[in-house]
């Protein structure tokens, strides 16, 4: 597996490119927060006879993804890489 | 360890086969010329030889031979081949055969290009060595200078008689205390010649003594771990724990801080402050810190062609002194880590400590792999220990695995060797970092949905229980009014709305039209309406043993007076509408429609208001 002299490898880069991080960080949180914001409204002014588990799911799991990911390029922003 | 096993088992047989390693292939080495650096705390000799092959065999290999005492402190060989012609690049060769004979180690060096018999070949050796020069006297005070002791062999250490030989020995001073004569010695201003010697026979050694002021800063770290943690998000850390000691003469009596700044040059002259260190080009985020904290006393300077670190530590180091401290710095992924052909990827860096005048006792090397990586290999060029570790850091699950290699006595030139990490992963394994997350906050979600839909009451039949019961069905009855309601409000807004515009536009169909509309939401409302008042009656019913705050009956009578009045405007909306597209058709003046208009208009307006306040009471 060695590479003989004068043979250089290709770079390998981030799948993101770098420069938006900050971008991406910022969106996807707000999108998170808007979706959080949603589901606890939904979970407080609904009652017990309309409320429906399967919005409950897709609110908190469509919010779960983005805070998630928001939160993995917050941290790479900030020089965490993980 | 594979190669650590291989070399031994080499040993073995090399021991076994000693006659034909005895002679090396019946060489005769026709000049020698060998220079001895002892500038600094590194001992350096670089030797020119001119080899003649005077067995009858094609020769393939050379030896160099080291005594046991060198090789224990060996820190660098190399052999560079001349190739013929003046211009001819040199090879460099590295051994390929270690092997002992008695007190000597012979290395074996593969030529690029077989000797027949009676040809010469001319190549030059670089060993370096370090822990050679011994400070005498041991101790010295502050305002004394470093003297030490070097011991060496006036003749050329050689597997082969050598025909002419001679030795110089480079001082870093013009003082020689004293050195042993073996004829003919010269001494000049700062070289020491032995020689030149003829007809000396193989591995014949003559025992000389050096002993002269050196004052170079003896820097030696005693333990050096360097951790390489590579993301593949687009860094690769590099934190580097030092322990460096001064290894010169000793401090003996008190260090005076005042002398020391008064007089630099006359105290604490083999003392050192400054330490360099050459950096990647592209390092970022360097921070120096020890167990107290952030140390400042620190420069970086940085260009396009390179990134220089000057660290002053928080004390000059005096002989027998110590410190630790930490290095960290992050370089870009894109330097260090590559693609290799076969689809796998290898981390490329450079193996010796990036300070210039640093010997380090003992370097392990530490390469910290993203978790999810597999078929991990090293390739090291040169002997050196290798063994597996398991980390975990950063929202790890199964840890990252780590490949350790350990080197003895390292210095400046393996700066410049390069140590290749090969790894197999998987770009979707990047993934598995975010999904943690996600996971982590779905469950959060997942917690709340269970605390809402979970009845935590002790008891189902008590009146407040049931009560809350009745509670909860007549807000969800409410609120379902509510919703209709405004359906049938946004009706009324669009025949509102239709209404101006015939006023400006004169269009009657348009208006009808509207106006259709709107009665088939009235319509189709008014089923809901029923529904819900139908519903509403049967869950208010009294509760046994509690009264409300608000009576049952209470709030009946609220929605019941709000639907009629909500009634009545839909029909004062419906007379006002066919006024007014009476009067377009009649093609009256707009003065006697508005006259018409206006007290349909009035008493929409009051029946407007009251339907919104009875709607905001009913919240309560």
């Amino acid at each position: 597996m060695a590479l003989g002299s004068g043979e250089v490898g290709i770079p390998i880069y981030s799948p993101v490119p770098e420069s938006l991080y900050p971008l991406l960080a910022v969106l996807l949180l707000t999108i998170g927060l808007l979706l959080t914001a949603f589901f606890f409204i939904y979970e407080v002014t609904s009652t017990k006879i309309s409320r429906s588990l399967v919005q409950e799911f897709a609110t908190g799991g469509a919010a779960s993804v983005f805070l998630g990911f928001g939160t993995l390029f917050l941290l790479l922003w900030t020089g965490v890489y993980v | 360890m594979a190669r650590a096993m291989a070399l031994l088992v080499l040993l073995l047989v090399a021991c076994s086969s000693l006659g034909s390693a005895a002679a090396g292939g019946s060489f005769n080495v026709i000049r020698a010329d060998r220079k001895v650096d002892l500038l600094t705390q590194v001992v350096r000799v670089s030797t020119a030889w001119k080899v003649e092959n005077t067995g009858v065999e094609l020769a393939t290999e050379v030896q160099l031979a080291l005594s046991s005492a060198q090789v224990e402190r060996l820190a660098f060989l190399e052999i560079v081949v001349k190739g013929k012609g003046k211009n001819a690049p040199g090879v460099f060769v590295t051994e390929t055969d270690v092997s002992q004979q008695g007190s000597v180690t012979l290395y074996t060096f593969p030529l690029p290009k077989a000797l027949k018999q009676g040809e010469v070949v001319s190549f030059e050796s670089y060993v370096a060595l370090v822990h050679q020069m011994k400070p005498f006297p041991e101790e010295i005070s502050q305002s004394d200078v470093q003297l030490v002791t070097y011991d060496d062999s006036a003749y050329i250490l050689s597997p082969y008689p050598v025909k002419v030989q001679t030795t110089t020995f480079q001082l870093p001073s013009s003082r020689l205390e004293s050195f042993t004569k073996v004829a003919p010695t010269k001494v000049m201003d700062t070289e020491v010649r032995y020689g030149p010697y003829e007809s000396v026979e193989a591995l014949k050694s003559k025992p000389v003594t050096l002993h002269f002021e050196n004052n170079q800063p003896f820097a030696v770290a005693e333990e050096l771990v360097r951790e390489v943690e590579i993301s593949h998000w687009g860094n690769v850390y590099i934190t580097e724990y030092y322990k460096l000691a001064n290894k010169g003469a000793r401090l003996k009596g008190s260090f005076s801080r005042f002398e020391y700044q008064a007089r630099p040059g006359a105290s604490g002259v083999s003392a050192f402050r400054h330490l360099l260190a050459r950096l990647p080009v592209n390092a970022h985020s360097v921070y120096y810190r020890d167990d107290i904290g952030n140390i400042s006393t620190s420069h970086l300077r940085s260009d396009f062609r390179k990134t220089e670190l000057e660290l002053e530590p928080r004390y000059p180091l005096f002989g027998g002194w110590k410190v630790a401290f930490t290095l960290g710095y992050s370089v870009p992924l894109q330097d260090l880590v590559f693609k290799a052909p076969d689809g796998s990827r290898y981390l490329n860096i450079s193996f010796g400590s990036p300070f210039s005048h640093v010997v380090v006792d003992k370097l392990v090397l530490k390469v910290i792999l993203p978790e999810g990586s597999s078929d991990m290999s090293v390739s090291v060029p040169f002997a050196a220990e290798q063994l597996q570790e398991r980390r975990y850091s950063y929202l790890d699950t199964v840890g990252r695995k780590v490949a350790v290699v350990v080197k003895e006595n390292s210095i400046l030139e393996h700066q410049f060797k390069f140590i290749q990490v090969y790894y197999k992963f998987k770009s979707l394994g990047m993934l598995v970092e975010p999904l943690m997350l996600v996971m982590a906050f779905f469950a959060f979600f997942a917690s709340c949905i269970a605390y809402t839909h979970f009845d935590f009451t002790l008891s189902k039949s008590t009146s407040a229980y049931l009560a809350q019961i009745q509670r909860d069905e007549v807000m969800d009855v409410l609120q379902r009014l509510q919703k209709v309601l405004s359906i049938r409000g946004a009706a009324e807004e669009r025949l509102d709305a239709s209404l101006k515009e015939v006023t400006r536009t004169g269009d009657i169909a348009a208006c009808k039209a509207a106006r259709k509309a709107a009665d088939a939401v009235w319509k189709g409302t008014s089923k809901d309406l029923k529904m819900l008042t139908d519903s509403l009656q049967s869950s208010v019913k009294s509760v046994p043993g509690k009264t409300p705050s608000v009576k049952p009956s209470a709030i009946v009578t609220k929605v019941e007076s709000l639907l009629q009045k909500e009634k009545e405007m839909v029909e004062k909306l419906q007379q006002k509408q066919m006024v007014i597209v009476d009067a377009y058709e009649r093609k009256l003046s707009s003065k006697e429609i508005d006259s018409r208009v206006a007290p349909v208009q009035e008493k929409l307006e009051s029946l407007k208001q009251e339907v919104s306040s009875l709607i905001s009471s009913l919240d309560d």
